[in-house]
């Protein structure tokens, strides 16, 4: 039984140890986008920050994939998916036939039509490689322009106030949230994050990101224009499912999946960020971020693709770890 | 990540640019002082598009062998390439095409054969090829392109040896090239981005680049050859070419005759007509030339015949390096047939050597065979030629004005030399044949005369053997493990010891361009002060061994490496300290 899982985060990494815990013959095949070993990336704030080494965020290395038979293909592209024919295709036109097909592509932030034109000069804060790169451009950063919400913006902003670094962090709103139910922080965030030092901008937006030479200059919505030598800025966070265009499996914001973690189609799974869930009690489909659902998942979906039937219980709640303190968010409300 | 020594290997078929993408590599590294080895690898058959490599390995430090492993691997063939990755070092990089247009099977393609701990990398080599030529040409350049970003590697070095290299073409197919390399350079820094860098000390004057084979033919045309015959064989064509291009150049001949039979009868006509001669050729030539060999021993003609080994026997491996002709070098051929058999160890050497193969010939009337091999004639390396130039050099022995008078060609001497004169010249008249001879030189069938005349043309190695240097030592003096070695193996000896001592254990060598003869008396101080003697060799037989046992009484260990590639160090730094684990118990 030939297993091919497309992503090479917790849930493919989880369900790729399930599949041969179970059945050690199966052969099952790794497909990552990034250049890197499987590493936590929930744990990249740390390594920015210097707080953790290199070798730390790793959880799998080449003997990892060696004892346990799986066969890892780090930075490769899947571009499309032929579900009659039971094959992938990667980028580079290499055709991969499959018995059962996982995809496990996580979720990225992605940016809206407003900032799209300006991409390039915009730094992502999301990968391994985008954490190498901002290291390696770290001792020349003085000032940081901040634009996006959701936990991980938290990360960013702490890291690079922690770094000694000059941060303005503008927000749409009256003031800065999080889509949290239960904080122990103890205060507000807003006001954790103006005790920190950071310049919080609310009630407005960025609209524009131009470069001269090193220097970015935002303009926001309320014509403030503001320099600074690295900005980050996303809109939202998007499950990234582009191989299954011109596939049959279906799909909303993520790809549909029932309690099996099963899609639409046949001998096709999908788990981790990349999926929304039925959810039997709303009667629709829900989507649960973050790494410990994905593991589960992968575990779940593992399990489910030699054949056994397992079911996922959707969690509403998920528990975090921000800044050594734990956070109990609720994503999607 | 930080690099002071990079291994570059680019591996396609015939059309993909692979020798062109080495040559520009090199020559970009040379340029800045770098120190470069390159070997190329290709398939036997002249014609059909069979897989070839050309590897290139660079540093700040002296390269004296090609090492073990590589560090990037480019693939512009997919499935050629699939089995060069088990020379990929961990962390190393496989750059393949990712914009192959038709469908690629899984088995057939690089990138499903990348283990984890090596670094894929696609580039759409095609595509961006297309767009800078609107043709598949460029591809290599394409690859340069991601290769000298990945490295850090300065690129206006690069943009200037590439258009030093396509000058000759034309501005247009110039400019392509130059776009190809720039697309490339601009995708793996758009996708690519966390690049290496690699160290290039400031201020290194720019190094020169020359083969073996250069070597061999620029050191005989600037110590007077002045005729060359030969016969084309894989890989001592190339010393035939140059010397086709350059011997007008100072009125001398250069000769391509039906075969290798022809080829050292006419240099054996040229040395007795007074020209230093030379041929070159590889095993299956040298055999041919045995027969013609003797006769110029008998004849006591100086002829320089350069054999630049291959795999054998018969035609055998055309393509692949072997050290397997000392055997037929030393002792091919009928009776008692001494000859000089000297192999050079690098390209500074092939060019000295060759120098001095010149001088013995002439001086003491004998021929030379030259043993270099396919590894050594084809590699181009950073060398550090010192120049010697004198195209009427002449070492042979003039009669005096009483020779003259009653001349006698193998006149009996103390060191076994005999006055020399060419042909032709007022007051003298003599004749050559394979036939032994009287001191004149007519025929003579006489057992007394052959004693006499064997014996004198041994007597000539004696007299040669005090002309000689002695050989070369290097190493720890006071180690207890010492290694002897032959040709062009010495660069990868070299760096094994060096690894070896990394790991504590002491190591020296001796090494000496004269295979026969030999500045025995150095070799034997050597061997009464090792505990452990290796004598590496690329031959299954252990043919230097062979001769080192007989000459000297040792019973070293021997490592016999048949043809395939060049030595590894790792291999011969393990046997070091295998030798060293038995001295310790």
């Amino acid at each position: 039984m030939k297993h091919v899982i497309i992503g090479a985060g917790i849930a493919g990494v989880s369900a790729a140890q399930t599949i041969k815990n179970i059945d050690r013959n199966a052969e099952v095949i790794l497909i990552g986008e990034e250049r890197y070993f499987p590493y936590k990336r929930y744990l990249l704030s740390e390594f920015i920050t210097g707080a953790i080494e290199n070798e730390k965020i790793f959880y799998t290395s080449a003997e990892f994939f060696d004892e346990n038979g799986i066969k890892l293909r780090k930075a490769e592209l899947v571009k499309s998916i032929n579900t009659d024919e039971k094959s992938i295709k990667f980028f580079h036109n290499e055709v991969m036939a499959y018995d059962k097909l996982l995809i496990a592509t996580g979720g990225a932030p992605a940016l809206g039509p407003v900032l799209r034109p300006y991409q390039k000069n915009i730094q992502r804060y999301y990968s391994l490689k985008d954490i190498l790169l901002i290291k390696r451009k770290l001792a020349s950063i003085k000032d940081v322009i901040v634009f996006g919400e959701g936990l991980s913006i938290l990360d960013l902003l702490c890291s690079m106030k922690n770094l000694g670094k000059n941060v303005t962090y503008i927000v749409k709103g009256d003031k800065a949230e999080f889509p949290t139910v239960a904080s122990e922080f103890g205060m507000d965030l807003h006001e954790f994050l103006l005790n920190k030092g950071i310049h919080v901008i609310t009630n407005d937006r960025v609209v524009a990101i131009e470069a001269d030479e090193k220097i970015y200059q935002v303009l926001t919505l309320n014509e403030k224009n503001l320099l600074a030598d690295v900005v980050f800025a996303w809109d939202y966070y998007k499950p990234s499912i582009d191989c299954i265009t011109n596939t049959k499996i279906e799909k909303k914001n993520g790809i549909l999946v029932d309690q099996q973690l099963r899609t639409s189609v046949e001998d096709v799974y999908a788990a981790g960020d990349c999926v929304e869930i039925y959810h039997p009690k709303i009667k629709d489909y829900w989507i649960n971020f973050g790494w410990p659902n994905a593991a589960e998942q992968g575990e779940i979906v593992g399990k489910n693709m030699t054949g056994l039937e397992v079911e996922y219980e959707i969690h509403e709640t998920i528990p975090f770890n921000l800044m050594g303190k734990a956070l109990t968010a609720r994503w999607w409300e | 990540m930080k690099h002071n020594e990079l291994t570059v290997r680019f591996c396609g078929v015939a059309g993909d640019g692979v020798v062109t993408a080495g040559k520009i590599l090199a020559g970009a590294c040379a340029s800045v002082g770098l120190q470069v080895m390159v070997n190329d690898i290709y398939s036997a058959e002249i014609r059909g598009s069979g897989k070839g490599t050309t590897t290139v390995r660079f540093s700040s430090e002296k390269v004296r062998s090609m090492g073990d492993g590589i560090d990037v691997l480019v693939g512009m063939a997919a499935k050629e390439s699939i089995s060069e990755i088990q020379d990929v070092k961990k962390d190393g990089y496989i750059i393949y095409g990712s914009s192959t247009p038709k469908d690629l099977k899984e088995s057939e393609s690089l990138a499903a054969h990348v283990p984890p701990e090596i670094h894929g990398i696609g580039i759409p080599l095609k595509w961006l090829a297309n767009e800078a030529s609107g043709s598949n040409s460029g591809r290599n350049l394409v690859a340069l392109g991601v290769l000298c970003y990945l490295y850090d590697l300065a690129e206006n070095i690069f943009i200037n040896h590439i258009r030093k290299v396509f000058k000759r073409k034309g501005e247009r197919i110039t400019d392509m090239n130059v776009k190809a390399f720039q697309l490339g350079y601009q995708y793996c820094e758009e996708n690519y981005p966390l690049n290496s860098e690699f160290e290039i000390k400031k201020d290194l004057p720019t190094t020169q680049l020359i083969s073996g084979n250069d070597a061999i033919c620029k050191g005989a045309l600037d110590c007077g050859l002045k005729i060359f015959a030969g016969y084309p064989i894989t890989p001592a064509t190339k010393i035939m070419e140059i010397a086709a291009k350059e011997l007008p150049k100072i009125n001398g001949w250069m000769l391509q005759v039906e075969d290798e039979i022809a080829a050292v009868s006419a240099i054996v006509g040229a040395g007795f007509a007074g020209k230093r001669a030379m041929t070159a050729t590889s095993g299956p030539g040298l055999a041919l030339m045995s027969e013609m060999l003797n006769m110029a021993v008998m004849a006591e003609v100086p002829i320089v015949i350069v054999d630049v080994q291959r795999g054998g026997p018969s035609t055998g491996l055309p393509t692949k390096v072997e050290q397997g002709d000392l055997n037929i070098a030393l002792y091919g051929g009928s009776g008692d047939s001494p000859r000089v058999v000297m192999a050079p160890a690098d390209s500074e050497e092939c060019y000295s050597g060759i120098q001095l193969a010149f001088d013995i010939a002439e001086k003491y009337q004998t021929p030379v065979i030259f043993l270099s091999d396919l590894f050594l004639g084809q590699r181009i390396e950073t060398a550090d030629i010192n120049e010697n130039i004198n195209h009427d050099r002449n070492t042979r022995k003039k009669p005096t004005a009483e020779d003259i008078k009653d001349y006698e060609r193998y006149k009996i001497t103390d060191d076994g030399v005999s006055p020399l004169i060419v042909p032709g010249e007022t007051g003298a008249f003599y004749t050559i044949t394979g036939l032994e001879h009287s001191f004149k030189g007519n025929p003579n069938y006489e057992s007394d005369m052959h004693s006499i005349m064997t014996e004198k043309r041994f007597r000539k190695f004696d007299s040669m053997v005090k002309d000689l240097p002695p050989a070369d030592i290097i190493g720890d003096e006071d180690a207890e493990i010492g290694i002897a070695t032959w040709g062009s193996t010495l660069g990868a000896i070299l760096e094994g010891m060096s690894i070896a001592r990394q790991k504590g254990v002491k190591s020296k060598l001796i090494k000496s361009i004269m295979i026969h003869p030999q500045h025995e008396e150095s070799f034997r101080n050597f061997f009464s002060t090792c505990k452990k003697i290796i004598v590496p060799e690329m031959n299954y037989q252990g043919q230097y061994a062979a001769l080192l046992k007989s000459r000297y009484g040792i019973d070293p260990i021997e490592i016999h490496i048949p043809a395939v590639d060049p030595v590894s160090p790792a291999k011969i730094a393990k046997k070091i300290l295998e030798a060293n684990d038995e001295l310790v118990q």
